[in-house]
């Protein structure tokens, strides 16, 4: 057997190398490396690093006396025997007779015959989410144990200690301080952790695996439990590893090669699109999104008897409550049930609200059966929206002077780009850099570097009281006593943000600005305070946004500024950008014109 | 007929009476004295969800079919016993409302068969008040409560058995 092995040099396959999770590494001896960082994973002591070794050593192990039951090789690594038997003569008759109790067992409860890639979408207010994330779930086949919410979602996270305190989770968990584990789970669970808790849509998307190919991912996702792989936030994350399985599912798929530098979750459900994977979409709306529509069904009086019944539930026998319709009744009693699961969302259970709620049910339960659904308008695929990368080249003009402008994003969406696929109100931008070439002078300087750039502007109406904020920090150009002086900054700002009519936000944000600027007499590190307020308007596929800013340093200097950015979209990825801004500092005044065009990809 | 053993498993483990099923419900933190609302158990697991995309504590790969702390042994199978106190709340609102997702998933579960769903939502709706009577009731008491209701309804009575 090994002697095959060695001749065909089978270690060299696409399909060894995807089921040990093996990169090409030229630092390596062998030239390969495995992102899994768990011995236990490997039979050869240098397995992580050497294929052809493991190889070797997982045909012996397979024979091993030593050990028996859960713990031998052939119950822990099925995957692996099974691909090796289909390539090399291993007579079953000749390996040893080992029981895999639990493994028979994980098999009875997981039982699939299809795959579903779930894509729940992007989430500001949480760091590991602001781009999205992705798992995958297994589900029967159609038929009388179909059920999505019994179904098992497959879940790639960081391995977090208990122990630990929330800031140093946050850190670690960005920086790769965890090792990252799958995690099996039922979906209900993620359901509630996404649609309810985090407020977040779902996109669903049935992938045209055969049965046999989820069979193969099945098998190699028990060798994969309670294995620690390296996790890294940007690349090495949630996202990437689902498109090992998806590889190790169908040999021949290359998903994961484009995905160097980062993966984007969302990037990766392109990617899996375009190697015509998705059969169906599927829009599984936030319990939020829901309860805003029933409330919009609802008129003024009868939001009135909403608003009471959610603190007080003897509002139902009011004879005007009485005089409603049955099936208004049954609406206003739902939105205050919803309502009030709502605001208890992540608060440790209260027994008055419980009873209160408990009540609400049992009132609900007078009605009859109205299955209806909710008439919930499916959003634009987040797939379909423009690429995550930008190039752009521009020309402007500052006072007299003209200049050309180079600009480069590594991700992702800005308030102003075309808003097809993405969720209104929510920039996020990282990795965003500017040059600008003076024609006079004929130098070319960095105009601004953005590390991070988050703006969430998110509208408040009667019933929902969000908040809107934006925090940006990195390196900006700003005229300081006639010298245009690059600073490093950090800049934040909290408040609301108004519905003004269909498609135009209103918002108005206090902010606050830390400047370390060579301009400055005396300590250079100077605070700021400030406010921001705006209008963000989309109409068809173009937006506008007018802001008026301004801020105070502690040394008296102030700076305000009105500026203007309009974005005219061409095609998915291409787009004409007008930005005016006027300022207004403490000793100069000036305005900037830039029309630069960009392009996604 | 798969699902008939699960039923049995699940009805063996819900009416059991040994004091294992007591220790359990007791508050060891399997989830069946989960208490219907109960809310979020503290900060650190959504943080870390938030931060992370991860977990902290307990390994769970199916096995403890999301109950935490639960013994991996008999607590386990496709929509087993243990589901009830991962999912009471959603079935309360739709044992409520007469219809939902989470409401199929427990006659899934239970092995109700396809032609028999509409019933079974019909025979809770009705029930509410039975299978919820306070806003206390367990885990354990809802899905002995479900199944007496199924028992003493003639069309369901085979899938309580």
């Amino acid at each position: 057997m090994q002697a095959t092995a060695v001749e065909q040099q089978l270690w060299q396959s696409r399909e060894w190398i995807n089921l040990l999770h093996y990169y090409p590494d030229r630092m390596a001896e062998s030239g390969y490396l495995s992102h899994v960082d768990d011995q236990h994973f490997f039979n050869a002591t240098n397995g992580v690093n050497n294929p052809r070794a493991e190889m070797l050593a997982t045909l012996a192990a397979f024979y091993r006396v030593d050990v028996d039951g859960n713990d031998h090789p052939i119950c822990r690594f099925p995957a692996r025997l099974r691909w090796l038997s289909e390539h090399i003569a291993i007579d079953p008759a000749t390996l040893p007779k080992v029981a895999c109790a639990d493994y028979a067992e994980w098999r009875g409860i997981v039982q699939a015959e299809q795959v579903t890639l779930i894509f729940p979408t992007y989430h500001l207010n949480s760091p590991s989410s602001m781009f999205g994330h992705t798992l995958l779930r297994l589900d029967r086949s159609a038929g009388e144990n179909d059920s999505k919410w019994l179904s098992f979602a497959v879940n790639f996270g960081a391995n977090a200690n208990a122990a630990e305190n929330s800031m140093l989770y946050a850190v670690r968990g960005l920086t790769g301080g965890y090792p990252g584990i799958f995690i099996v789970t039922p979906y209900y669970n993620k359901i509630r952790e996404y649609n309810r808790i985090e407020k977040r849509d779902i996109w669903e998307y049935r992938l045209n695996l055969t049965p046999a190919e989820v069979e193969r991912m099945v098998v190699h996702l028990w060798e994969l439990k309670e294995v620690n792989f390296d996790y890294y936030f940007f690349d090495e994350n949630c996202s990437f590893r689902l498109l090992e399985l998806l590889e190790v599912a169908r040999p021949g798929l290359e998903l994961t090669d484009e995905f160097g530098i980062t993966a984007i979750p969302i990037d990766t459900v392109k990617s899996i699109e375009a190697a015509g994977l998705i059969e169906d979409t599927v829009f599984r709306a936030s319990q939020v999104t829901e309860l805003q529509l029933l409330l919009e069904q609802l008129s003024p009086d009868e939001q009135r008897y909403f608003e009471q019944l959610v603190t007080n539930t003897s509002v139902v026998k009011a004879a005007g409550f009485i005089a409603l319709d049955d099936s208004r009744q049954q609406k206003i009693i739902d939105a205050a049930y919803r309502y009030q699961r709502y605001q208890q969302l992540t608060k440790v259970r209260d027994d008055a609200l419980a009873k209160r709620s408990h009540t609400l049910l049992g009132l609900l339960n007078k009605y009859p059966t109205d299955d209806t659904p909710l008439p919930i308008v499916v959003p634009v695929q987040p797939e379909k929206g423009h690429h995550s990368r930008q190039v752009a080249i521009g020309a402007g003009e500052r006072d007299d002077q003209t200049y050309q402008t180079l600009s480069m994003k590594m991700a992702f969406h800005s308030l102003e780009d075309n808003g097809h696929g993405f969720l209104r109100g929510a920039h996020i931008n990282m990795a965003s850099l500017a040059l600008r070439a003076n024609n006079e002078t004929d130098k070319i300087k960095l105009q601004r570097l953005d590390v991070i750039d988050i703006f969430s502007l998110t509208p408040r109406s009667r019933f929902f009281s969000p908040l809107s904020w934006r925090v940006y920090t990195g390196l900006e150009r700003q005229m300081t006593d006639g010298v245009d002086r690059l600073t490093s900054h950090v800049t934040a700002g909290a408040g609301v943000a108004y519905k003004l009519f269909d498609d135009g936000v209103f918002y108005a944000l206090g902010t606050g600005r830390v400047e370390l600027n060579r301009g400055f007499s005396d300590k250079r590190l100077k605070p700021a305070v400030g406010a921001a307020t705006g209008l963000l308007w989309h109409f068809g596929s173009m937006t506008s946004r007018v802001e008026l800013a301004g801020e105070k340093f502690s040394n008296g200097k102030y700076r305000s500024r009105l500026l203007w950015r309009h974005n005219i979209p061409l095609a998915r990825n291409h787009a004409v950008h007008l930005s005016v801004t006027g300022e207004n500092h403490s000793a100069d005044r000036f305005v900037d014109t830039t029309l630069s065009y960009r392009y996604h990809f | 007929m798969k699902m008939r053993k699960e039923i049995l498993l699940a009805a063996a483990l819900t009416l059991g009476s040994g004091s294992a099923m007591a220790d359990a419900a007791g508050g060891a933190g399997c989830g069946w004295g989960n208490l219907l609302f109960d809310g979020s158990s503290g900060m650190a697991p959504h943080v870390v969800a938030i931060t992370t995309n991860g977990f902290v504590g307990n390994n769970t790969f199916g096995i403890t079919s999301g109950t935490n702390g639960c013994s991996a042994d008999g607590t386990i199978t496709y929509g087993g016993a243990a589901m009830m106190s991962g999912i009471m709340n959603e079935f309360s609102e739709d044992v409520a409302r007469g219809h939902g997702e989470a409401l199929d998933a427990v006659a899934v579960m239970m092995g109700v068969e396809k032609g028999d769903r509409d019933v079974f939502a019909t025979v809770v709706h009705e029930n509410f008040s039975t299978i919820f009577p306070h806003d206390k009731v367990t885990a354990q008491q809802v899905t002995d409560s479900l199944i007496t209701v199924m028992k003493s309804d003639a069309r369901l009575a085979k899938y309580a058995a």
